[in-house]
């Protein structure tokens, strides 16, 4: 972005609580620990939820051991500030069994940074927002991720499912909004649910393929948002870094990584017939892709921007 | 903050500089040329039964078997099953088969046994074979073993793009260290000493395929589909690359719209053009089509 277009932003408070948690949770317990003296955990999954019984102690994996739970896809939460899934299954005699998984991502940010990942729709009425697809129903509230899934699907297990995560709804913290970053976006254009919050280069990777080196220096101290924007199938990445002089490097990582032939043009023409435009503004960075014209894309970089230059701490 | 080049990027795969291959995993544009590591071609029977699916993870057991068979004689051009499994071993072999646990869509006990069954046909004896998945590095048949039998069903991934032949041998090793770039370096597990030069046939499950899921790593049976399929081939790479456009062209069909998957399953070009595990391309794949043709995606 040239040097004249830009302007101070007032300073928005960064969170590096991934970073945190990877430190400080490194000495939880260990793979399916069993927590029966953990009160807290039991006061949110209890014994009994109207007809369902709880079968056991939840069930409980740390960033360590998530992976003896979910496999490789556990990556996807410790992408996030992710501290511990608590899992417990519940019965009751007339209907399939329930499996509850009570992810606690940390912070309400990255709560619903996990619950934006692989979002299709959203429904409101449980927690910050659910989707309910299948025979599974997750929803974000505070800092915890909940999914409920039904064992089977039948003509009242979507009904079920539904009650007993209100009734875990009812027992977590109040609902918090989501990610200041979020807020940001320009709305003319935007796909609904196509919103997705993270913090790192490999998050990015999996909803936009960029690059396969972290060109924009995305790290757990870096807050991102992607989103969908018609006309076409744009997208719209915008990256706050910790500081002013960290989203300039990144915004001159990205030139010299992405478009070495540049110069100094903020806009191009990319090799598909689509349009890229970029820029950096204080302590963010954004970045227009896929765009129909190169007036689309100046059109939501400058709305982007217009955007950024309103917020406010 | 020091300045990056990109190695492979987006805008690469557009050009066709080095990753052709890797670009069309991503469903990206389809490059102006490209690179592929292998100097020969590989054989990959795709062999479909419409009748073998009886439901989710309940499967007629002889179909298997027949499958299996005929599957075998066709990818080893031998006159009958026990020719084609003396062609793959010898009696003092010891045979690690490794399978596949994920308990919502599990390899099926019927085509482990099948396996089972060819191997112990070919001379090998009972306490030289076993069937493992997650416990393979304790298992003292996997840790001596001096072949290996590799199957799987194929389902879509929240961290690889797929679960494929090729990641199934991460079990051999710590899991995390192959994550990055969405699992980009996974055929490494293959130079592993416990695996290199081991892996006589590879057998993609495509019974009932997972082509999308719900969440970071949920399952629901509404995103499987009775495909009734193996694929088979010593090749593990061309036979990925088989299913995982099985599983695109299913998405296409059910989505609309050309939606690739998230992430994209670029380990399985990457087995090619960088570590030169086997063949990804088709203009490199000889496919032999068998059984049951409606529908096949491909």
């Amino acid at each position: 972005m040239p040097e004249s277009r830009e302007t101070s932003l007032p300073l928005i408070r960064s969170v590096p609580a991934l970073a945190l948690l990877v430190l400080t949770s490194t000495g939880l317990p260990g793979c399916g620990d069993r927590e029966p003296d953990d009160t807290r955990v039991v006061d949110l999954l209890p014994e009994q939820i109207g007809a369902w019984t709880r079968e056991e102690s939840p069930a409980s994996y740390d960033r360590e051991t998530i992976f003896g739970y979910i496999d490789g896809a556990g990556e996807v939460y410790r992408s996030y500030a992710f501290a511990r899934v608590n899992v417990a299954v519940y019965t009751n005699p007339a209907a399939p069994d329930m499996t509850v998984e009570l992810f606690d991502m940390g912070n309400p940010a990255d709560a619903y940074g996990v619950f934006s990942y692989a979002r299709e729709r959203e429904q409101s009425g449980i927690g910050g927002g659910y989707e309910q697809r299948g025979r599974v129903l997750c929803f974000w509230q505070d800092r915890y991720y909940v999914c409920v899934a039904s064992e089977e699907r039948d003509a009242d297990s979507d009904r079920a499912t539904q009650d007993v995560a209100r009734a875990i709804s009812e027992r977590l913290p109040p609902v918090s909004e989501p990610p200041d970053l979020v807020s940001m976006l320009p709305s003319d254009g935007l796909v609904p649910f196509s919103q997705r919050f993270f913090h790192l280069h490999q998050s990015l990777n999996y909803h936009y393929y960029l690059a396969r080196e972290n060109i924009l220096g995305l790290t757990e101290e870096t807050d991102a948002v992607l989103a969908r924007y018609a006309p076409g199938s744009t997208y719209l990445l915008l990256v706050r870094y910790a500081n002013g002089t960290e989203a300039a490097a990144a915004a001159s990582s990205f030139r010299q990584g992405y478009l070495p032939e540049a110069g100094e043009s903020q806009t191009v023409e990319t090799e598909n017939g689509a349009f890229l435009s970029y820029g950096h503004r204080d302590r963010f960075v954004i970045v227009v892709l896929d765009a129909v014209s190169e007036d689309a894309a100046n059109d939501l970089f400058q709305a982007t921007l217009n955007r950024l230059t309103g917020s406010s701490d | 903050m020091a300045e990056k080049t990109t190695g492979l990027s987006r805008r690469n795969f557009m050009k066709g500089v080095g990753g052709a291959l890797l670009g069309m995993a991503a469903g990206l544009p389809k490059p102006a040329f490209g690179r592929v590591a292998q100097a020969g071609n590989s054989r990959v029977v795709l062999i479909r039964n419409e009748e073998v699916v009886l439901g989710l993870n309940d499967y007629d057991a002889d179909l298997i078997q027949q499958m299996l068979d005929e599957a075998l004689v066709a990818l080893f051009g031998l006159e009958t099953p026990s020719d084609c499994w003396s062609q793959m071993l010898r009696p003092d072999d010891v045979v690690g088969i490794k399978t596949n646990v994920w308990r919502y869509l599990p390899t099926p006990p019927e085509l482990e046994q099948a396996i089972r069954r060819g191997v112990l046909g070919a001379g090998v004896s009972e306490e030289k074979v076993a069937i493992s998945d997650r416990g393979v590095q304790r298992s003292e048949v996997f840790q001596t073993s001096t072949a290996l039998i590799n199957t799987r069903p194929m389902r879509t991934h929240a961290w690889s793009g797929v679960g494929s032949l090729i990641k199934n041998y991460i079990m051999f090793d710590y899991p995390p260290d192959y994550h990055d770039d969405a699992c980009a370096s996974l055929a490494k597990l293959w130079e592993l000493p416990v695996t290199k030069g081991k892996t006589r046939l590879n057998v993609l499950v495509m019974l009932n395929p997972q082509f999308h899921n719900i969440g970071p790593h949920h399952f629901d049976p509404s995103y499987t589909w009775p495909y009734g399929g193996l694929i088979v081939s010593t090749d593990p790479v061309a036979a990925d690359a088989i299913g995982l456009r099985i599983i695109q062209q299913k998405r296409r069909l059910v989505f609309g719209e050309d939606r690739p998957l998230q992430p994209t399953a670029h380990h399985i070009a990457l087995a090619d053009s960088e570590y030169g595990l086997g063949n990804a391309a088709m203009d490199r794949i000889e496919l032999v089509r068998l059984g049951w043709q409606d529908e096949s995606l491909i």
